[in-house]
């Protein structure tokens, strides 16, 4: 069940000929969207070019692509700690780069992001890392013990609540890191390389944790160079290769099949 | 409020390490601030001795002596005007010789040998000229010491001095506040992983500046409170020194001690604002 295998100029050369009017619908239910982006960095280096990408509501994409394709540099757009040099990222809806200083980190809060290096606070035990996104975001005290406990118990560390980010092993460290990026609601989960740093068997626990996730309804997008669960799950695959997407298949194996 | 006092104990070792070395800056910039203070007194005192002193002629009336004397009070170069007769000079001199324990020559003499003088003290000395000139011209004058390059040379020295003074508490001051920056800028360095999560889990600026800003303060109200209670432990001793040193001096340490708590409560509370805010804004401009 392979899509028509989009390049980007495929993709918007459809979008204008063909089926505007069945893209421009699922875009209004999209999560995000990017559309004919560029980012050049000032030393002149392009990391993303012309990218098109359309991630509808509750889906669930690998992004794949050896380092230096662009996946961080993408990453870095959604988040906004980067600005496209041309083209527009779309998420839920927002401009990102219209967006004052005073709503980027509004905007944030739609997201979850989960890194390789899992960036706990060390001060902090896992509740209270938990907690510290509700904090952020000033809601009430009696609304975030509720909340982080419920993700304490989806993620599996009730019982670790207590303990500093160094008592934990791997596996628990990134669990407490994907509460974290739970516990807000947010509309969308980033995953960069999240299983980067873990063994295989753990690494499969926290892809059993973010499919779950899925799941219950959240748009997950995972940036990985782990071959072996990319192609065993059979999901959305999008390659970039030199900062262009070069495959956007959903059922994809990490390498081309054909 | 309990996020900086957090933050504050959890990294107590910068904290501690940016509170000393402020403490340490704080009391080099007081010591100076004292120093100089000290200095300027001493200048002005010294400047303040200047004064031109007009020997009357012998026959000059009381009416003319009156007349010039309230002439010269009248002129804004003259700080006080002193009639000394010339009994009184005379007195003067076998105090000054009888105090040098010297033999007191002048009852050898049948009479006084002194003139009747006018003493006149200067608002400023670099007016000397005008006020000696003004003197010469009057008529009951018989002569006027002649200091104006003893008061020009004394000038120099003076000038130059303050100019060191000055140019030193300004290199002192500048070394402090840069140092004092750079320590709460490596105290947040150290904490730029933190300022990063803050970030991506969508906290607004003001969010993650403030316990930062409110931290500095407390570093720099600790560090302000400390020097200012190491500079009253010593302050005792170093009065007493100073007493003994500038003993003709007019220092008033009422003064010098509302200035130098202004001084370093402004300075530390200030630059500990000043410094987390501008160490912080460099993680969230993007």
């Amino acid at each position: 069940m392979t899509v028509a295998p989009a390049t980007s100029a495929t993709t918007s050369l459809r979008s204008r000929v063909l089926g505007r009017s069945r893209d421009q619908a699922k875009q209004e239910r999209a999560v995000l969207v990017l559309h004919d982006v560029t980012k050049e960095y000032p030393n002149g280096k392009v990391a993303l070019r012309d990218v098109d990408l359309v991630i509808p509501e509750g889906d669930f994409v690998f992004l794949v692509g050896a380092s230096g394709a662009g996946k961080s540099t993408l990453i870095k757009l959604l988040i906004r700690d980067e600005i496209a040099t041309k083209g527009a990222v779309v998420l839920d809806g927002q401009d990102v780069a219209r967006l004052g200083r005073r709503q980027v980190p509004k905007m944030r809060r739609k997201i979850g992001i989960i890194f390789q290096d899992f960036k706990l606070l060390p001060n902090k035990n896992v509740w209270e890392n938990v907690a510290f996104a509700l904090e952020v975001t000033g809601t009430p005290r009696r609304k975030i013990r509720p909340a982080v406990d419920r993700v304490l118990a989806l993620v599996g560390l009730s019982a670790q609540a207590e303990q500093r980010p160094s008592q934990l092993s791997g596996g628990e460290q990134q669990r407490t890191a994907i509460a974290r990026a739970l516990v807000h609601d947010p509309r969308l989960i980033i995953a960069d390389e999240p299983t980067g740093n873990l063994d295989p068997l753990i690494s499969w626990e926290i892809l059993q944790l973010l499919l779950r996730i899925n799941e219950l309804g959240v748009t997950v997008m995972m940036a990985t160079h782990n071959a072996e669960v990319v192609t065993a799950l059979r999901k959305r695959v999008v390659a970039l290769e030199e900062g262009r997407i070069i495959r956007d298949e959903v059922g994809g194996a990490y390498h081309r099949e054909d | 409020m309990s996020r900086a006092w957090q933050g504050f104990w959890r990294n107590a070792v910068m904290s501690l390490a940016a509170t000393a070395t402020m403490v340490l800056m704080l009391l080099l910039l007081a010591g100076f601030w004292i120093i100089q203070t000290g200095l300027l007194a001493g200048l002005q005192f010294t400047e303040q001795k200047v004064n031109v002193v007009a020997y009357l002629q012998t026959n000059a009336t009381d009416s003319q002596v009156q007349t010039l004397e309230s002439q010269l009070q009248a002129m804004p170069e003259v700080a006080s005007v002193t009639y000394v007769s010339r009994d009184q000079a005379l007195a003067q001199f076998r105090q000054s010789t009888e105090a040098q324990g010297r033999e007191d020559l002048t009852r050898y003499l049948d009479s006084n040998p002194l003139f009747a003088s006018l003493e006149v003290k200067l608002s400023d000395p670099s007016h000397v000229r005008v006020v000696s000139d003004t003197l010469r011209a009057d008529p009951s004058i018989r002569n006027v010491i002649n200091i104006e390059d003893l008061v020009n040379n004394v000038l120099t020295v003076t000038g130059i001095l303050r100019t060191v003074g000055t140019v030193l508490l300004i290199i002192v001051g500048v070394i402090a506040l840069f140092i004092i920056i750079n320590t709460i800028r490596l105290a947040v360095l150290a904490r730029a992983e933190e300022i990063e999560v803050m970030r991506l889990v969508g906290a607004s600026d003001a969010f993650i500046r403030w316990p930062f800003v409110f931290e500095g303060a407390m570093v720099g109200l600790l560090g302000a409170t400390a020097t200012l209670a190491i500079l009253a432990g010593v302050a005792e001793p170093l009065s007493q020194f100073m007493a003994g040193f500038f003993r003709v001096l007019p220092l008033q340490f009422g003064s010098l001690t509302r200035d130098l708590v202004v001084l370093v409560m402004g300075t530390g509370v200030g630059l500990g604002i000043v410094g987390s805010w501008l160490s912080v804004r460099t993680y969230l401009i993007r």
